[in-house]
């Protein structure tokens, strides 16, 4: 299956009973979503996303045009058996609790009694609801209501997950969470298509975007390639001596390139997430939902014969004898298990992989960059990786950051 | 089935846990104990249980109604408009059995909320006679009367078309019949029938000092030694001073009379002074009905009276005899409501199927009166269908068909007079309320909401 999500000449023209005020909210949309990849779908408010979901979910019928979804209808149970969907508000029964709330909609997919249990006491600790797993939703603010949401969206562990707005209502530790949940659920091998207008959201986590405007895409691309400045460069190290600074100017300045130099800031959301991680670890009581990094085990690793070549490559590249690969080795999990790979990791993979047939390597920069954690600390994420150390901190290396020059 | 299962309980517990049920379920639970105690009928503990059973009933069935309306509406209205349709109609659950899931949720809560009611009203019914420290006459009339199920015989209505033709036939010599109704078939038909109406309603009435002789057949009491019930009812021509008729009634087999054969089932009789316009019953020995299940009422209108007495046509007389018990015709009876509140789910779910809660609650409370008044709605029409009408013929009368009769099947009806609610006649009930009235307003429910827009389009 090449496509997860596809349209044909999508159109929704809305009219008023009378047939007055004909309103084009999608226009002869053509959309494509290939499997496994992280979609981005943007566009201000009005531009006809939601209203495209609706009809790849059947919740509205198009009014000219098709649009398969997982190759079928939409309205086919055995069709939306494997989606999640989270849409725009996260429309739950406010009477019910989160625990009930995740034990209806596993019933609606005949999962057993005892998967189902296991599945929600996952997901609500994925989500940090655990704690008021037994309160009524009605009672939860708009971010724990959100984390319900995408609770429920997962409980299926679905092949596709439409989100809307997924961060809408979240605060930036809950924003953060969802956005490595996607990653993770990407290395995975779930296809997501990202709804938002949140545009940091998207740019940090898709791999290709689209831009919507008046029902119709007016940019489509990989996000690297839609944002590269090609005619700018930027250097980023730790920290220089002045003489070095001197001799970096004049060289600049041999150049006639006009530059900025200063120390890099760290994001706001960076610094924020800290704050409140130092508050957890000193045990601060909160009412509200709590953070969690952990994916939940039963949401499935892809098995298909990508996910199998990068398991094996992992496992030569962890096979090296190091004092940190075994140290942090799963002692509890003998099985080998599909190694979960960025789409940069897999690209150095590939480029490792091209090595032994004596190509060069020549490191280009990739869309899920690491940051460094510090500024005077190199950057070794994608090598620890690889060698199995333990992966930064999710809070504090996230995909996308970058130190400004 | 599961997911339709999930769909059911999951409104429930919305019917229990925005308190929409609550309200219900404090009004009865405050009510019927209050009314028990309180209600007082015609002063006998026989009229107290009446009324008791008869307001307790009605108010339940009200209520259930009411709720079983606000419920099956919002549950499928307040989906939509909250959008919570949105995250289940896209997990593998089909329109179809939303709705159903919608549907049996609230017959469920129906079901529920009827056993409880019903065995609150039984137990204080049962134990009235205890808490009013009834005598032992009082308990042996509501055991007679009340706590019985009794069987309905109507006399056996004489051949009266010979006399109507002959009437007819005389009118028309005499130029008395109106112009223009022979020529047209249906004036014809209707002016037949207000002469037949007439003629049996002649039947029916006694000058002073005449008799009236009403045989009954296949009369087959379940013990020869229980007794037998006449229910009767007087109209007058002149209202006599005291309101009251005076009477002398012969009960048993008069063919031994007639025939002046020797005498082998014992005659009775009685004379009595009864109100009129007013229900009355007289026990009889079930001994006097003869051994193939025949029995006769004479009734003399005696001089005293000095006014002509009518037995009303449709309830002036009947035969009562015990059938079953008093627990299974209660039973029977809350059977009954039940299939009356699953008509009502099912027509609040076809409404909010496509309305907004407020229309959708406008439209059931309509049917629902008009479903009260069904008999005066019925007569009313039948009116007009007298002449050729193709707007009452094909639009009219198939929605008059399609409406309940709530009014002229009320449980009241049975229980009170302890009549019997048989099982064929309430399976027949069933299966006209819930087959051809219920039925294909789910089948249009699941049809419209299967193919209707579940969201709105936002630009």
């Amino acid at each position: 299956m090449e496509y997860a999500i596809e349209t044909f000449s999508l159109t929704k023209i809305f009219s008023d009973w009378w047939g007055r005020n004909r309103v084009v909210a999608v226009d002869g949309l053509n959309l494509k979503v290939r499997t496994n990849e992280v979609y981005g779908f943007l566009g201000p408010n009005g531009s006809g996303k939601t209203t495209t979901l609706k009809m790849l979910l059947g919740l509205l019928h198009p009014t000219k045009g098709k649009a398969l979804i997982l190759e079928g209808d939409a309205t086919d149970p055995q069709i939306n058996r494997r989606i999640g969907f989270l849409p725009e508000e996260s429309y739950l029964y406010k009477y019910l609790t989160a625990r009930e709330t995740l034990d209806f909609y596993g019933q609606l997919f005949k999962l057993p009694a005892r998967v189902r249990k296991m599945r929600i006491e996952a997901l609500l600790d994925m989500v940090g609801l655990k704690a008021v797993a037994n309160r009524t939703v009605g009672t939860f603010s708009k971010g724990m209501a959100r984390r319900i949401g995408l609770a429920q969206a997962l409980i299926n562990d679905p092949e596709l997950l439409i989100l809307d707005e997924p961060t809408t209502g979240l605060d930036p530790i809950g924003t953060r969470q969802i956005k490595d949940l996607i990653i993770e659920l990407a290395k995975r091998g779930k296809t997501v298509l990202l709804c938002s207008h949140l545009l940091a959201d998207v740019e940090d986590v898709c791999d290709r975007i689209a831009i919507l405007y008046g029902g119709r895409i007016q940019a489509e691309g990989n996000v690297r390639d839609l944002l590269r400045h090609s005619d700018k460069t930027e250097i980023t190290t730790g920290r220089l001596s002045p003489a070095a600074l001197e001799k970096i100017k004049q060289t600049l300045a041999e150049e006639r390139a006009e530059y900025t130099i200063g120390s890099p800031l760290d994001k706001l959301e960076t610094f924020f997430i800290n704050i409140v991680a130092r508050a957890q670890q000193q045990a601060v009581p909160t009412s509200g939902a709590e953070s969690r990094t952990q994916i939940s085990d039963f949401l499935s690793a892809k098995t298909d014969e990508r996910a199998r070549r990068e398991a094996i490559l992992n496992q030569l590249v962890s096979a090296s004898p190091s004092d940190e690969q075994t140290a942090t080795t799963d002692t509890q999990n003998t099985q080998p298990q599909p190694a979960p790979a960025t789409p940069a990791d897999e690209d150095l993979l590939n480029r490792l992989t091209e090595q032994v047939d004596s190509k060069p390597v020549t490191m280009q920069p990739t869309k899920a960059k690491p940051e460094p954690a510090t500024s005077d600390q190199p950057d070794k994420s994608i090598l620890d990786e690889l060698t199995g150390r333990p992966l930064p901190d999710k809070k504090n290396a996230h995909p996308g950051d970058s130190a400004n020059a | 089935m599961r997911s339709i299962w999930a769909v059911a309980v999951n409104t429930v517990k919305q019917a229990l846990r925005l308190k929409i049920a609550a309200v219900f379920i404090v009004l009865l639970f405050v009510l019927l104990p209050v009314m028990g105690l309180k209600m007082t009928g015609d002063g006998t503990l026989k009229g107290r249980m009446q009324a008791f059973v008869s307001y307790g009933l009605s108010l339940t069935t009200l209520l259930l109604a009411l709720l079983t309306i606000f419920t099956a509406a919002y549950t499928l209205t307040s989906d939509v408009k909250d959008k919570q349709v949105y995250t289940v109609l896209t997990k593998p659950i089909r329109r179809f059995q939303f709705v159903l899931g919608k549907l049996f949720g609230v017959i469920l809560l129906d079901a529920g909320l009827l056993v409880l009611f019903s065995v609150i009203i039984y137990s204080i019914t049962i134990l009235l006679p205890t808490l009013l420290h009834a005598d032992n006459d009082q308990i042996a009339q509501v055991r007679n009367e009340f706590f019985t199920a009794r069987a309905s015989l109507t006399p056996v209505e004489p051949d009266i078309s010979e006399e109507l033709n002959q009437a007819y036939n005389k009118l028309k010599q005499d130029g008395e019949v109106p112009a223009g109704v022979d020529e047209n078939p249906i004036a014809r038909r209707n002016y037949r029938d207000e002469l037949a109406r007439r003629i049996g309603l002649r039947k029916r009435a006694a000058v002073v000092g005449e008799e009236l002789l009403w045989e009954f057949n296949n009369v087959k009491p379940e013990d020869p030694n229980q007794d037998l019930f006449i229910r009767f009812k007087y109209d007058v021509a002149v209202n006599p001073q005291d309101l009251s008729i005076y009477s002398k009634w012969v009960i048993g087999d008069v063919r031994q009379l007639r025939l002046g054969t020797s005498i082998e089932t014992p005659l009775y009789s009685l004379e009595r002074k009864d109100l009129i316009r007013t229900f009355h019953e007289f026990a009889v020995p079930a001994d006097a009905v003869a051994h193939d299940g025949y029995l006769a009422l004479a009734f003399l209108n005696v001089p005293l009276n000095d006014t002509v007495v009518i037995f009303p046509l449709e309830d002036g007389l009947e035969l009562l005899y015990k059938a079953d018990t008093f627990t299974a015709n209660f039973i029977r009876a809350v059977l009954l409501i039940f299939v009356r509140l699953v008509f009502l789910a099912a027509l609040a779910v076809f409404a909010g199927s496509f309305l907004s809660f407020p229309v959708a609650i406008l439209l059931c409370l309509s049917v629902f009166t008009m479903a009260n008044m069904s008999g005066y709605i019925g007569e009313s029409y039948h009116v007009v269908g007298a002449q050729p009408n193709g707007l009452y013929s094909y639009v009219l009368k198939p929605l008059i068909m399609l409406l309940p009769e709530f009014d002229q099947v009320s449980p009241s009806k049975f229980l009170v007079p302890a009549r019997l609610l048989s099982w064929s006649a309430l399976g027949w009930l069933s299966f006209t309320t819930v087959c051809l009235k219920a039925l294909p307003l789910v089948i249009m429910s699941l049809l419209i909401f299967t193919y209707r827009e579940i969201a709105k389009v936002i630009v």
